[in-house]
């Protein structure tokens, strides 16, 4: 048993902090702190540039395909001091759900065509996974992939693809065959977004902005080597898919940022003439979150070193899901409410990315606070609804 | 990193599983919870037999040299089986005053003797009107006389106190220029003058009310003396806090696992309970709070063992506020999903609440615990080492 941070592990630290002090400037780390979903376009797509040529853009990925070989523990300081640096959030759609599924199960060809693109960022990744029939119930989907003597015609409609506007790829969860077990006719198959056929809408969304879309798709031909794996297989790449995002689905790097946030913020908004942050009852709620999330950190260390456990490992990564994404949306409604009243303004992309203006009356800490409240609404529901969770847990851990 | 258990470990864990499967029946628990003492000696000789009542002591004051790791595997165990036995109260928290390194006077001998099963010492320290061993001020006095000390005061809710064979008091008593400190003193149960006023607390164990009326101490019976003391008795404090939180969370699997099977068996409306899912949640969201609760542990574990004083007193403080918010959600769920037997005292589930009831009570509640472990606050909650 070690519980503790090694020499090597502290100098990876000071590593990664040197290079993030090195390469995020000032002007990127303030549109990162300011949460706008989507996250600012160019300062993300540098970014990947930048830890693409540092070898850094995709960690986990195996070595042979550009991942780093880091131990949990090092790609964990890696998230943590990105986050604390302010670095821009990759797309994570590329880098983390399909990469390592092409890894996984791809040809030699698609990994060869397909991963050193996504790579540096030049293929970005629209995910085409839920449909207007089937959110939860993901099996019961009804986008069909037909095989002729040219490839594949695509036809159906996908929902809540996240930044599919910007995307130039995508990755589909389509029926190959029409079976008694309807899991079993999925494949998953990759595409070119600027395919004729393929229409994405942006969906404006209660944060007041175009974060999500639905994608139509019409009689889009996709060349025959674009499906990854047998056809039929596709249930279990999702499912591996879904694994990859054990701890990540907490995402407790954004609840320590949001933790600074808030202190940021009490420390400079008033009560009754003195800092927020004195205040007892909402200093008595922020020292509870931090614990929650001090704690959470601890169960996504259990979870990433497969801790030795009377449960199975994914009833622990469910309870990942659900508390992680309780706490974000706990950590987000204590900003909004240490803002008080001028929380409710709400802030246009251009007008949160925009330069700080230096008006005394708007702070700078004040854009995307709220936005981010109302975003973050959805991670409850995203990657697996907290109720799909706990019939989860409760039949992985207890037999329900 | 990496949270595998060593051979050793694992076998200390499975034999305190073995023991309390076998041994830690609800209706023994309640046979003991009826005598005078509130706890088994029989009991208690078996522990020390099985080495228990040495583990966390260091090896050269012949212990076993445990540490976070091995109190928290054996008392998770216990604490499914509702042991009572003052495993905390004896071995981790007088175990750790005895041994630290300034101790003095008989505390070597009490320490050999309570490894060995024989002395039975408890912490007799809070008083009335204080509602945390962290914050205590000691209103108890200690004065020198010939050949001793003469010692005065009341002590209050001293868990263990009347089946105790020692009580290890806190006294104040008078430094150089007009000062006072707190400093320890042994007392042997049977010392002329001391009162005990025995009551039974709802967890089947017994605690006692402590009137000293200028009692006569031999001069070796001073522990620790003030400045020592209160380090001491800061550090032995969050180790006996770790360690409750470590019971505790056996009773919160314990319950989990009765909840479980109950929901399998009981029929009504023609299916068994486990067909609902609003009872199916409710016990996902028990999972989730004992999951947190196992990592608050174990954060509060590595910061005991990395020694970092002020985060081992956030980490400890941050698991119990934790432990006891998840521990009463957990156990009151229990009770609920079992219905009306769950609120019966022939029943375990109810006598796991009650135990975490008792648990949130002891060495600090959750609201003393959230001030303590969070920087937000600028009191300070060591004791003054005054």
């Amino acid at each position: 048993m070690n519980l503790h941070l090694s020499p090597a592990d502290l100098a990876f630290r000071d590593e990664v902090r040197a290079f993030l002090r090195e390469n995020v400037t000032p002007e990127v780390a303030r549109r990162s702190r300011i949460a706008m979903h989507p996250p600012h376009d160019g300062d993300r797509t540098a970014w990947q540039r930048v830890l693409a040529a540092k070898g850094w853009a995709a960690p986990a990925w195996p070595r042979e395909y550009g991942g780093t070989g880091w131990t949990h523990l090092q790609h964990h300081i890696f998230e943590f001091e990105c986050r604390m640096a302010h670095a821009p959030e990759l797309r994570w759609q590329g880098i983390k759900l399909i990469g390592p599924v092409i890894c996984t199960f791809g040809t030699p060809e698609q990994k060869a065509r397909l991963l050193p693109r996504t790579l540096t960022g030049e293929y970005t990744w629209a995910q085409g996974f839920s449909e207007p029939g089937a959110g939860s119930d993901l099996a019961s989907l009804k986008t069909t992939a037909m095989l002729d003597s040219e490839g594949w015609v695509v036809n159906g409609q996908k929902l809540w693809t996240t930044e599919g506007q910007f995307s130039n790829m995508g990755f589909f969860l389509v029926r190959t065959a029409q079976t008694e077990r309807p899991h079993k006719g999925i494949s998953m198959i990759v595409l070119d977004m600027k395919s004729p056929g393929v229409t994405v809408r942006t969906i404006p969304m209660i944060n007041g902005d175009h974060s999500t879309c639905e994608v139509f798709l019409d009689q889009v031909r996709v060349p025959k080597d674009n499906l990854i794996g047998e056809p039929g297989t596709g249930w279990d790449q999702a499912k591996f898919l879904l694994s990859n995002e054990r701890t990540s689905s907490a995402d407790i790097y954004k609840s320590f940022g949001d933790l600074a946030r808030i202190r940021s913020i009490a420390a400079i908004e008033e009560v009754r003439g003195r800092p927020l942050l004195q205040d007892p009852t909402f200093a008595r709620k922020l020292a509870a979150l931090e614990i929650e999330v001090q704690t959470l950190e601890w169960s996504v260390l259990r979870v990433m070193a497969q801790a030795p456990s009377a449960h199975p490992i994914a009833a622990a990564a469910s309870v990942l899901k659900v508390r992680g994404s309780e706490l974000q949306q706990r950590l987000t409604e204590l900003a909004t409410e240490a803002l008080g009243p001028r929380a409710l303004r709400e802030y246009t992309r251009e007008e949160g990315f925009a330069d700080a203006d230096g008006d005394p009356l708007w702070h700078d800490l004040t854009p995307g606070v709220t936005v981010d409240q109302m975003y973050l609404r959805a991670v409850t529901i995203f990657g697996g609804a907290k109720e799909v969770q706990k019939n989860i847990i409760a039949k992985l851990a207890f037999g329900l | 990193m990496n949270f595998d258990l060593s051979d050793e470990q694992r076998m200390l864990a499975e034999s305190a599983t073995r023991y309390v499967r076998e041994q830690c029946t609800l209706e023994r628990k309640r046979d003991i919870a009826r005598g005078d003492d509130g706890y088994s000696r029989e009991r208690w000789a078996e522990f020390a037999g099985m080495g228990w009542l040495a583990l966390p002591v260091s090896e050269e004051s012949g212990g076993l040299g445990g540490g976070p790791v091995e109190v928290a595997l054996l008392m998770e165990a216990l604490g499914r089986g509702l042991v009572n036995e003052p495993v905390v109260d004896s071995v981790v928290l007088c175990g750790a005053l005895l041994s630290h390194e300034q101790a003095q006077g008989r505390a070597g001998a009490l320490l050999g003797a309570l490894i060995g099963g024989d002395a039975v010492p408890t912490l007799a320290h809070l008083e009335a009107g204080e509602r945390n061993e962290y914050e205590a001020a000691v209103a108890t006095t200690a004065r020198r006389v010939e050949g001793g000390w003469q010692l005065s005061g009341v002590k209050h809710v001293v868990r263990h106190g009347h089946g105790a064979t020692h009580w290890l008091v806190t006294a104040r008593v008078e430094r150089v220029s007009n000062e006072t400190g707190i400093a320890l003193f042994a007392v042997d149960r049977t010392t002329a003058g001391v009162r005990v006023a025995s009551h039974r607390l709802i967890d089947g164990t017994r605690g006692a009310d402590l009137h000293f009326d200028a009692i006569s101490l031999p001069a070796d019976a001073l522990l620790l003396a003030p400045g020592p003391a209160a380090l001491a008795l800061a550090e032995a404090l969050d180790r006996a806090v770790l360690a409750l939180c470590a019971a505790a969370l056996g009773s919160m699997e314990a319950v989990m696992a009765m909840t479980a099977d109950y929901l399998k068996t009981r029929v009504q409306y023609g299916q068994p309970l486990a067909r609902f899912q609003a009872l199916t949640h409710r016990m996902a969201e028990m999972f989730v709070e004992t999951e947190q609760a196992r990592a608050a542990l174990w954060r509060a574990i590595a910061a005991v063992e990395a020694a970092e004083l002020q985060e081992r007193a956030r980490a400890i403080s941050a698991a119990k506020w934790l432990v006891a918010r998840a521990g009463l959600l957990v156990t009151g769920q229990g009770i609920q999903l079992h219905g009306g037997i769950g609120v019966t005292e022939e029943y375990a589930v109810g006598h796991h609440y009650k135990a975490l009831v008792a648990f949130d009570k002891r060495l600090g509640d959750a609201d003393f615990h959230l001030l303590r472990s969070s920087t937000l606050f600028n009191a300070h909650f060591e004791p003054a080492a005054a």
